[in-house]
């Protein structure tokens, strides 16, 4: 078994929540006693009800935020802040407008100080690995949806992280273009051997890509159960999606998010009701 | 592939097939090309000409008098005099110069400011009633004061440019920082981006497009305020052109100065909007 790359112990993250003039009114928390390991070169699929600190979870691995308590370990070092050996894709997509595709591709480098000429070939080897060998020179605003994410995808290879972070990065593409980018993912995931950490709130997405998928629960996020893909869904050849084995496991998972949902929903419609009976109760000093 | 991905594609493709084409273009497509050209120029100055037109022929009609709106030719006639007399040249030279040299020392002063005030949130909340004070009061209130203060020579006129030009482009450059898509930023810091970098090569770029509205801005308000100023206090100028024309009742100048003062507004924006064209290539057309 390959080794731990990344290892999250207890992980605690709250934030100040402001009332009226700014003032700490209370304390929210975003995620609670996360303790996941994920192995190097793994593929590792995060889904959640929304809202429930998934995007939290990917901002404290990208060194954007610290946790409240707990350590998160790359390597068996904790994360000190932001680093080229994270690379993040966003769902939407964040590339640069006045930058064309290839100078997009080059962003990391340049900041890497990495001399002109090998910037633009590094940019040309990963544009023609996400497919867009032809368009190095178009500016963001001529390229499609899926195209765009394929950029920031070559984007965040480029500077050779060893883990990729990915947030919801197919949520904003239609259907088709979806499942082309999911076939497009695992295949440069096999050739690059990348670690990576997928978030998405689609069921299907998760089990069609991730060798395990982390469940987390509704507010606060905590890491409900992690399922394996048995390996007869990480098949290239098979369209996986067809195997009454894909049918069963997203079922599961299906259950698992289930009452997160309804969790949820529930925690939202108490505080809509504590919501209205504050109204009624200031309707009253009036 | 997506439908929309195929369709690029296909628009790339045909795109490139085309200027292939135009490449082995015949001199008679171009010719055409030119004349098409010409036909939509001229459709879109018709309403200019048609004005132009009664500017001519209503004095010369009897419809207005023309001594108070000498036909558009007379007009014309009395600046090649102007210009032949060499008083012309004196006056737009002057008030180019006191314009392009207000302006461009604003420009220089206060975008780099605007792009401090923008990034530091503190020094935007210090300066901000300040900022807000100064903006409200009218340059052209403050006139008598420069004039009191610096005299009636170049430098209350240019001090008078510099300040009307610093209030749009200080608010928008400061609005252009602040507006910086924060995911940007976030993707940059993820890269290992250092706060120097940052600016450079994500905020600077960013904030580009909003800080040209506020150079656009203000364009317009230095020759405003020049002109007004030439006509308080000036030998030379424009401005001046146009006052002492009419206290003189020649009033075949006066149009001409006004005239002068729309061909340098129109000459200033034709080179700014070249200038941002150069810089926003990468725009989105507002159209597309």
């Amino acid at each position: 078994m390959s080794p731990v790359k990344i290892r999250f112990e207890q992980v605690r993250k709250e934030f100040i929540t402001r009332g009226e003039g700014g003032r700490p009114a209370g304390c929210f928390t975003a995620l609670e006693d996360i303790t996941l390991d994920v192995r190097a070169g793994e593929f590792l699929a995060l889904v959640g009800p929304s809202g429930c600190g998934k995007s939290t979870l990917l901002d404290l691995l990208g060194g954007l935020t610290a946790p409240t308590s707990g350590l998160i370990l790359l390597d068996g070092r904790p994360i000190g802040g932001p680093g080229r050996d994270r690379g993040i894709v966003f769902q939407q997509y964040a590339l640069f407008p006045w930058r064309t595709a290839a100078q997009n591709v080059e962003f990391g480098l340049d900041i890497a100080g990495l001399k002109a000429g090998q910037r633009r070939e590094v940019a040309r080897h990963f544009l023609d690995l996400v497919g867009l060998s032809g368009f190095a020179d178009r500016y963001p605003h001529e390229l499609s949806g899926g195209m765009k994410q394929r950029v920031a995808i070559a984007r965040s290879l480029a500077y050779d992280p060893e883990v990729l972070l990915m947030d919801e990065p197919f949520a904003a593409l239609d259907a088709q273009t979806r499942e082309t980018l999911q076939g497009e993912l695992l295949r440069i995931w096999r050739a690059t051997g990348k670690t990576i950490v997928f978030i998405t709130h689609a069921i299907d997405e998760a089990v069609v890509l991730g060798q395990r998928v982390a469940v987390m629960t509704s507010r606060p996020g905590r890491i409900k159960q992690v399922i394996e893909i048995p390996d007869v869904l990480r098949s290239e050849a098979e369209d996986v999606r067809s195997l009454p084995e894909f049918g069963r496991v997203r079922h599961e998972v299906w259950t698992l998010l289930r009452e997160e949902v309804q969790n949820a929903q529930q925690g939202q419609l108490s505080g809509d009701a504590r919501r209205a009976g504050r109204e009624v109760e200031e309707e009253a000093h009036v | 592939m997506s439908s929309l991905e195929m369709l690029t594609l296909l628009e790339l493709g045909y795109g490139r097939r085309e200027t292939g084409a135009d490449r082995h273009a015949s001199a008679a497509v171009r010719m055409r090309v030119a004349l098409r050209r010409l036909a939509t120029a001229g459709r879109r100055s018709l309403l200019l000409i048609a004005l132009l037109a009664a500017w001519e022929a209503v004095p010369r009609l009897g419809l207005i008098d023309a001594v108070f709106l000498p036909p558009f030719s007379e007009v014309i006639a009395a600046g090649w005099q102007l210009a032949q007399t060499g008083e012309l040249y004196d006056d737009v030279s002057a008030s180019l110069l006191r314009a392009l040299s207000g302006f461009l020392i604003s420009v220089v002063l206060i975008v780099p400011l605007g792009l401090v005030v923008g990034w530091y949130t503190r020094l935007g909340d210090l300066l901000n009633q300040f900022i807000e004070i100064c903006r409200n009061t009218a340059p052209l209130a403050l006139l008598p004061v420069f004039i009191l203060l610096l005299g009636i020579g170049e430098l209350s006129k240019i001090t008078m440019v510099i300040y009307s030009c610093a209030w749009p482009l200080l608010l928008n450059t400061i609005a252009a920082v602040k507006q910086v898509d924060p995911l940007l930023i976030k993707s940059a810091r993820t890269m290992g981006a250092t706060p120097q970098q940052l600016f450079r090569k994500v905020i600077l770029p960013a904030a580009l497009p909003t800080i040209f509205v506020g150079i656009r801005l203000a364009s317009a308000s230095a020759m405003l305020v020049l002109v007004a100023s030439e006509m308080v206090g000036a030998k030379a100028g424009l401005g001046y052109l146009i006052i002492n024309s009419q206290y003189s009742f020649l009033i075949p100048q006066m149009y001409f100065g006004i005239f002068g003062i729309t061909v340098i507004g129109l000459a200033f924006n034709a080179v700014l909007e070249a200038i941002e064209r150069h810089f926003m290539r990468w725009k989105q057309p507002a159209a597309g």
